[in-house]
This record gives C-alpha cells, sequence and structure tokens, in this order.
C-alpha cells in the first residue's frame, strides 16, 4: 500500500464524514430537533394539505416583506 | 342508560345528557355547546380531520371563556411586557398554550394561527406547550389572536422567555452542538489509533506513521479547542477566582497532551497522545452537558408558575369596580377577590369572609378560614366566596412576587459550585502541577537543555492525570448513581453524591415529607350501629380533607359500599356538610355545626373531630389527624445514629408540629415558618458552616431546598419542588433519605480508595517520569492496568447491603 492511497483514504472518510456533522449542526442550529415530541410525529402530519399550508405561510412571510419593502420606498411626491 | 362518546372531546356522558345532532345524515353528540361550538367551527374550516388524528385521545371540554379580559391583552403596560418588535416591524409574543393533549392539538392549533390573517409565523413546541407567534400589527392585534385559540377550545398565556428560558435553551444547544463535534472525533481517532497500536506492537514504517499521526492531529484539534472551550473558560474563572478546579486540570491535561504530541509529531520520536486528548475532553463534556439539561428543566416548570399570577386585580373605589394592573396598585387600596381567584396582593380582610388554600404557603392541605381583621398572604386561593380586603404591601413587596424572584435567583446560582472546588481532586491537581512546573525548573538547572525539560514535565501531567483523575471520581459516582436509580433513588447530577456524604445538617418539612399530608382516622367511637353507605354518600359529596380521610377510612373497612342519591346536599363553610336521604336528615361536621343543631358533644381533642348525626341524633365521631408515614421514626433514629444533626421545619403551628416532632424523635424544631423563613433557617446553617440537606416536597419548600447543598424531593411533590431538588425519592418511604445517605457515603468511600490508589499509582509513576523514564510501553501498561483497579473497585459499590425491612418489593 502507498502512502499515496492511504492519505486519500483516510482525507476522503474524514471530509465525507465533516460534511455529514456539518449538516447535523445545521439542522441544530436552525432549531430543527428543539422540539422531540414533533420531530417523531412530523412524518404523521406530512401529505399534500400541510406542504399547501407551508407555501401559504412562505407567501405570506414574502408578502409582509414585500409591504415593508413599499413602505421604506416610498417617497412622497414633492 | 346508553353511555356515548362526546363527538369533540371524547369523553363520554349519559346519551341523555347530551346535546344530540344531525349534521349530513350523522348523528353527533355533544357534551356541552363548547365542544358543539368548535365541532361546528373546525367543520366550516375544513379541518374536521383533525379527528382522524386525534384518535381516541380525550380532550378538555372547552371552558365559558371570559370575554372581558381580552381588552388587556391590548394594553400598553402588557404589551411593553411581553411583545417583542422585530426588526421588520413585526410583533413577536411568547405564549403558553393551555390545554394541548396530544400532537392532534399542536397541529390544529398551527393551523388555526396559519389560517389567521396577520399572522406570519406560529410555532408550538408540544413537549413545553411554549408558541412562538410573529404577526403584523396593522392587520391583526394580539386579543384577536388570544380569541382565536380560546374560539378552537385552548387557552394561552403570556410569558417572558427573555426571563431564563432563550439563555438555558441556547446553553443547551451549545453544549450538543459541542457533544457532536467531540464524539465525531474521538470516534474517528478510535480507529486510527486501532491502526497506532497495531503497528506499536508489530512495527510500523514511519511514513505511515507520520500520515496517522497527522490525520489524529487534525481530528484532535477541533475537539480540544471547540468542544474543550468550557473547561478552558472554567479553567479562567477558576483562576480568576485563585481556584484550581476541575475544569483547570482538564484543560491543562488535555492541552499538554496536545504540545507534547505535536511535538512527538515534527521530531518524529515517541508516541503521541491525542487520542487521550480527546477522551478526556468528550466524557467530562458529557458529564457536564447533563447537568445543563436539569436546569433547562427546572426553567419550564418556573415559568408555568409565573404565567399563572394574575396581571390584573379587581379595585373597588368609592363603590367603582375597576381593574387594574398589578403594578399600580398602592398600599390602602380595597381589592376584590371572587371564588377561585388566586391572591397577589398582600393585604388585610375588610368585608366578608371565606375559606383560602394557603398549601403553597405551608404545605397544609386544610384551608383556613378568614374573616374581617385577618391577614391574607399572596399566593394562597380563595375558594368560595367574594371577599374584600385591604392592600398592606404593594406587588414588589408582597409574598407571592418575592417567592418566584427569590427562587429566580437560586436556579441560576447554587452555592455549591465553590464547594466542588475545593473537594480532592482540587487539591490533586494542584500538586500534580507543582511537581511538573518543579520538574522542569530541575531539569533546566541540571542540563540547561530547555526542550528536554519541558518533554519531562509534560510527560509527568500526561502520565497523571487522564487515568488517575479522569477515572477515580466518576467511575465511583457512577456506579454509586445507578445503585441508587435502582432502589428508587434518582441523583441529577454525579458530585451530589460527593456534597451529600459530607453533610453535616439534614433538615425536613413535616408535612407531606415524615407525615402522610392529609388527615386520616386514629380514632372511631361509633354510638349506634349505622348505614354505612349514607356516611360514604355524604363525605363523597365533599372535596374536604377531612371528609376524604373518612371516606378512605370507610373505604378500608367496607368492601361494596354504594353512593346513595343524596337529596339538597348542602356544603356549610368551616361547619361541615348536610343532606336528606328519602326522609332522614343526615349531617356530618365539627363541632359548631353539632351545636348549631342541638347536638350535645362531649369528645375533645387535640386533633380535628367529625361527627356524623341522622335525624339529630349522634350516631359516630371520629378523630383525625396527620400520621407519621411508615418508617419515619426508624429512619430518623437511624440519621441520628450517622452523626447527622436534625431539624424539622414547618409551616404548622408549634402544637402539632410538637406532638410530631416528639413522635418522630426529633428534637430541633422549627415551626410556623413562612417559605423565606425556612430558606432563611438553611442560611443561618450555613453560617456556621455546615453542610445542609433539605428534604421537602411542596412548593413552600421549594426556595429553602433551592439554598440548601443538596435538596431532596418526594416524587409526588409539587413539580417546582422537584426541579429544584437534586435527588427525587421515587416512592415516598422516609427510609430512601437514609439509604441515599448510606448509598452516598459509600460512595465517597470508594472516591476515596480510588484516589488513594491512585496516589499509590502516582507515587511510583510519576518519579519515574520525574527522571525521565517514561518508556511508552510503561506509559501504556501502567495507565490500562490503573485505570481497571479504579473500575474494578468501583464497581464493589453495588454489593452495598441495605436492611430487610427497606427492601423494594
Amino acid at each position: 500500500m502507498s502512502s499515496n492511497i492511504m492519505i486519500l483514504m483516510l482525507g476522503v472518510s474524514t471530509f465525507l464524514g465533516a460534511v455529514a456533522l456539518m449538516a447535523l449542526l445545521w439542522g441544530l442550529k436552525t432549531g430543527q430537533f428543539d422540539d422531540q415530541s414533533k420531530f417523531i410525529d412530523g412524518a404523521r402530519y406530512d401529505n399534500e394539505e400541510e406542504l399547501r399550508d407551508a407555501v401559504m405561510m412562505e407567501k405570506k412571510k414574502k408578502a409582509q416583506k414585500e409591504k415593508k419593502e413599499k413602505e421604506r420606498n416610498y417617497k412622497p411626491v414633492d | 342508560m346508553a353511555k356515548v362518546k362526546c363527538t369533540h372531546c371524547n369523553l363520554i356522558f349519559d346519551e341523555s345528557a347530551m346535546i344530540i345532532e344531525k349534521i349530513n345524515n350523522e348523528t353527533c353528540h355533544f357534551c356541552c355547546h363548547g365542544c358543539q361550538g368548535v365541532y361546528h367551527l373546525l367543520r366550516s374550516e375544513g379541518l374536521d380531520t383533525f379527528y382522524d388524528k386525534l384518535g381516541a385521545t380525550t380532550l378538555t371540554p372547552p371552558a365559558n371563556t371570559l370575554q372581558d379580559d381580552l381588552e388587556k391583552f391590548d394594553l400598553d403596560g402588557f404589551r411593553n411586557k411581553y411583545v417583542k418588535i422585530r426588526p421588520d416591524d413585526t410583533n413577536e409574543i411568547n405564549l403558553i398554550i393551555e390545554g394541548i393533549h396530544c400532537s392532534a392539538c399542536v397541529w390544529l392549533n398551527e393551523k388555526v394561527l396559519h389560517k389567521t390573517d396577520g399572522i406570519i409565523e406560529a410555532t408550538i413546541n408540544y413537549t413545553n406547550n411554549k408558541a412562538k407567534v410573529i404577526w403584523d400589527n396593522e392587520v391583526i392585534n394580539l386579543s384577536q389572536i388570544i380569541q382565536t385559540i380560546r374560539s378552537i377550545g385552548y387557552d394561552a398565556f403570556p410569558y417572558d422567555p427573555a426571563l431564563q428560558e432563550e439563555r438555558a435553551t441556547k446553553t443547551r444547544r451549545d453544549y450538543y452542538a459541542r457533544i457532536l463535534v467531540a464524539v465525531f472525533g474521538m470516534m474517528n481517532i478510535m480507529w486510527i489509533a486501532v491502526a497506532q497500536y497495531a503497528g506499536y506492537f508489530s512495527g510500523i514504517e514511519q511514513k505511515f506513521k507520520d500520515i496517522l499521526n497527522v490525520a489524529e492531529f487534525v481530528l484532535a484539534t477541533p475537539v480540544l479547542f471547540y468542544s474543550g472551550w468550557v473547561f478552558f473558560r472554567g479553567a479562567y474563572f477558576g483562576y480568576r477566582n485563585r481556584i484550581i478546579n476541575m475544569d483547570t486540570l482538564v484543560a491543562t491535561g488535555a492541552t499538554l497532551a496536545y504540545i507534547y504530541s505535536i511535538y512527538s509529531m515534527i521530531s518524529k520520536h515517541g508516541e503521541v497522545y491525542f487520542d487521550s486528548v480527546v477522551m478526556i475532553i468528550t466524557f467530562v463534556l458529557v458529564g457536564k452537558y447533563l447537568e445543563v439539561l436539569s436546569k433547562k428543566h427546572a426553567v419550564d416548570t418556573l415559568d408555568a408558575l409565573t404565567s399563572t399570577i394574575p396581571t390584573e386585580v379587581m379595585i373597588v373605589h368609592n363603590g367603582v369596580k375597576s381593574l387594574v394592573a398589578v403594578e399600580n396598585i398602592a398600599i390602602g387600596d380595597i381589592i376584590e377577590i371572587k371564588a377561585g381567584e388566586k391572591i397577589v396582593i398582600d393585604g388585610i380582610v375588610t368585608e366578608g369572609a371565606g375559606s383560602f388554600n394557603e398549601s403553597s404557603l405551608t404545605g397544609e392541605s386544610v384551608p383556613v378560614h378568614k374573616q374581617n381583621g385577618d391577614i391574607i398572604l399572596s399566593g394562597s386561593i380563595c375558594l368560595d366566596s367574594v371577599v374584600q380586603y385591604k392592600a398592606t404591601k404593594d406587588a414588589s413587596n408582597s409574598l407571592l412576587h418575592s417567592i418566584v424572584t427569590l427562587l429566580e435567583e437560586s436556579v441560576t446560582k447554587k452555592p455549591k459550585i465553590e464547594q466542588l472546588a475545593n473537594s480532592i481532586s482540587g487539591y490533586f491537581s494542584a500538586i500534580i502541577l507543582t511537581i511538573a512546573i518543579a520538574t522542569f525548573v530541575g531539569w533546566y538547572l541540571h542540563d540547561g537543555n530547555f526542550e528536554k525539560a519541558l518533554i519531562i514535565s509534560i510527560s509527568v501531567i500526561v502520565i497523571a492525570c487522564p487515568c488517575a483523575l479522569g477515572l477515580a471520581t466518576p467511575m465511583a459516582t457512577l456506579v454509586g448513581i445507578g445503585v441508587s436509580a435502582k432502589r428508587g433513588i434518582l441523583f441529577k447530577e454525579a458530585s451530589f453524591l460527593e456534597t451529600m456524604a459530607k453533610s453535616t445538617v439534614i433538615a425536613i418539612d413535616k408535612t407531606g415529607t415524615i407525615t402522610e399530608g392529609k388527615p386520616s382516622v386514629v380514632n372511631a367511637i361509633i354510638h349506634k350501629e349505622f348505614d354505612h353507605n349514607l356516611l360514604y354518600s355524604l363525605v363523597a359529596s365533599s372535596n374536604h380533607p377531612i371528609s376524604k380521610g373518612i371516606k378512605e377510612y370507610l373505604e378500608e373497612r367496607n368492601d361494596n359500599l354504594k353512593e346513595l342519591k343524596l337529596k339538597e346536599i348542602q356544603t356549610l363553610q368551616a361547619k361541615g356538610t348536610i343532606a336528606k336521604y328519602n326522609t332522614h336528615s343526615l349531617a356530618g361536621g365539627n363541632k359548631v355545626l353539632m351545636k348549631e343543631l342541638g347536638i350535645i358533644t362531649t369528645l375533645s381533642s387535640k386533633h380535628s373531630l367529625y361527627f356524623f348525626a341522622i335525624d339529630g341524633m349522634l350516631i359516630a365521631s371520629f378523630e383525625l389527624s396527620d400520621k407519621l408515614r411508615d418508617g419515619a421514626k426508624e429512619a430518623i433514629a437511624k440519621l441520628k445514629s450517622m452523626n447527622l444533626e436534625i431539624s424539622m421545619l414547618t409551616g404548622d403551628h408549634a402544637l402539632s408540629a410538637n406532638s410530631i416532632a416528639k413522635e418522630a424523635g426529633i428534637d430541633d424544631i422549627h415551626d410556623s415558618l413562612l417559605p423565606q423563613d425556612k430558606a432563611s433557617l438553611i442560611d443561618t446553617f450555613h453560617d456556621k458552616g455546615d453542610i445542609v440537606i433539605m428534604v421537602g416536597d411542596g412548593i413552600n419548600d421549594s426556595i429553602a431546598l433551592a439554598k440548601a447543598d443538596i435538596a431532596i424531593a418526594m416524587g409526588s411533590g409539587a413539580d417546582i419542588a422537584i426541579s429544584v431538588s437534586d435527588v427525587v425519592l421515587l416512592d415516598e418511604k422516609p427510609q430512601k433519605i437514609t439509604e441515599a445517605y448510606r448509598i452516598s457515603k459509600r460512595t465517597y468511600q470508594a472516591i476515596k480508595e480510588n484516589l488513594g490508589f491512585s496516589i499509590l499509582y502516582n507515587a511510583i509513576a510519576v518519579p519515574l517520569a520525574v527522571m525521565g523514564f517514561v518508556y511508552p510501553l510503561v506509559a501504556a501498561l501502567s495507565m490500562s492496568l490503573s485505570s481497571l483497579i479504579v473500575v474494578g473497585n468501583s464497581i464493589r459499590i453495588k454489593r452495598i447491603k441495605f436492611d430487610k425491612g427497606d427492601k423494594n418489593e
């Protein structure tokens, strides 16, 4: 076994592991593990209706943002 | 009669009592108009899939909500206190939602809030029923949001997360991330280390060894500096307070082993110790994390307590009633309190009389009758009538407020931290560090070779630290915790075993801890034979603790008691109950009631009395008192024999406190104590230099529990008491207190043995290291051997014997 192969194996596997670790840390930081019970129940309430609901909330947030944008850019006619 | 389920809440009732309605060829049954209303609302909103999700879970029927408190949510004072304005001008509030039973409830609440215009975000945490709602105040206001939640049968209270929760959640998340990194690093280093060790024994080329060393270095670096950050911080705080603590040892040990390993990696000389660096950090960090978890739980219950405190009270001014925010109440204002309301301001009764439940203050479950001129304390609950009273203190000085503030303070800063630093490991780490420094100076002066002196002094720490100390204490406490958990004693943190073993004073609450906390019949005189069902039905109609005591007494003695249909049941405050059965009139109550009915009673006793009369004739008399728990006396005697000083603290009056104390064999009695008196008593013990154990069960004990070095709570006690305590007894036998103390003593002994052995090991290994003879093989062998001995000795704790009487069956 050449030392290059060994470096490659160690490097690739550690890198892949680190990517998975980063993903996990990201999930933790965004609060996806804050509520275990809900996390487990998530699968039970996962259908088209929930998707529509999520889309609706996204739209609401966007609308709110746009509204603020408009207010900020509002220039009275002088 | 047929029993059917309510279509909305799933509770079962008689069909005749229900509202029947035909909806789309389906017969629906409703137990009340509230349920019916919610059902129609959900159907019209297209949310009836809620019932499929709900399954067989039962709900609380929606209460007839008082609509008149809604406007308070839009008051400025309220908004300033709870509502946060976000940078994009939206509002944010944290609510505790009441009435959530299952995940379907969470789903429904989120769904309904999502559908409401103007609500931009709504998330509910199922574990603690806390919700975060973000909304646009131009579209909807808070009272409308609360109204929406109420309309579907739930209720919401605001709470202030800035208080503590946000901080606690943040630390928990932070620790979790650090542990993830540490575990990741450890797992990967372990399999690289396997190759290293295999190579060590069967030979390995230096170039492969170098690759492995670098890989270990890459993995160990984030673990030491990211995960191990808490230890560096702890060591820094220790340094500022001139204390050498466990953190100092972990931090210096790990850092020096790390530096040493880097040196041998670069110089291609000797072995690397990256694996021990990572292992020390990971294991000690996991232990710290468990500590943080229990603190988070305490904060959750504290928020629930504060959220039940009313923010407004009714005041009467020149005959006009108005709602006023609690903060604006001045001394001298007349406050009106209705049945079921919680008192927030201390005062003196001016008009009316009624019973008050003071159990959260004194621990006594028997209601207290208050009339003109009597003092009302905040925290008590008015049970029956409408009472007016004059405020004698303002909100911030009232009792309830001070309890909550005191608790908040004590949850965040416990006195134990300083004591932990004084434990044996602290001294030990100081000695090792001194030896290491002396070695460095000695070699440097002797040889003049800086590099050699540094390497030898580091090897002193490396050989002494990980095995001898890393395992001696944790291993013993781990086994000790395991043994006690099997016996129904939960230690929340390992270090408590050590502190408990060192304690000198034990303070015990009376009601609910050494007594059963409820009156039970101690003496019964039957004047004339009678149908027990009559008395049973009469006492069953009342919730008074005395009636409950009689009921239990009858149930113990009779097998098939039946509840008869009594008519005209009347509860007379502070007297008893009267009722009619067929043509007979029944009366049960105290002396006053009997006197009013013209019945002569001759019995007198220091205990509570209950008389039962049929048609004006005395049939039976009962004496009731709070009984000592089984085995309490023996447990107290045993604690005494183990050289513990025992004190009894109680909110009860001197007479009953003395008689119970005499029975239990306690000499030091402190009676008529309010919650903060108990706490200040703990402080006086501290001032005398004692280490105090406090045993209690109620809200009234919670400040004292938080102040004590070791707090033991009864498993059935109030949530708040359990969460501020360090040890929880699952079954409430007083013997368990003795057992807990014995286990802690035994564990402490094992810790001392382990440390003694480690010192012996170090006495041999450290001088060798000091002299510069640390061969890697010797180091590896002696390290694993010493660990094995420490583990084996700790397991011996499991062989602790308990008395036969204490057996857990």
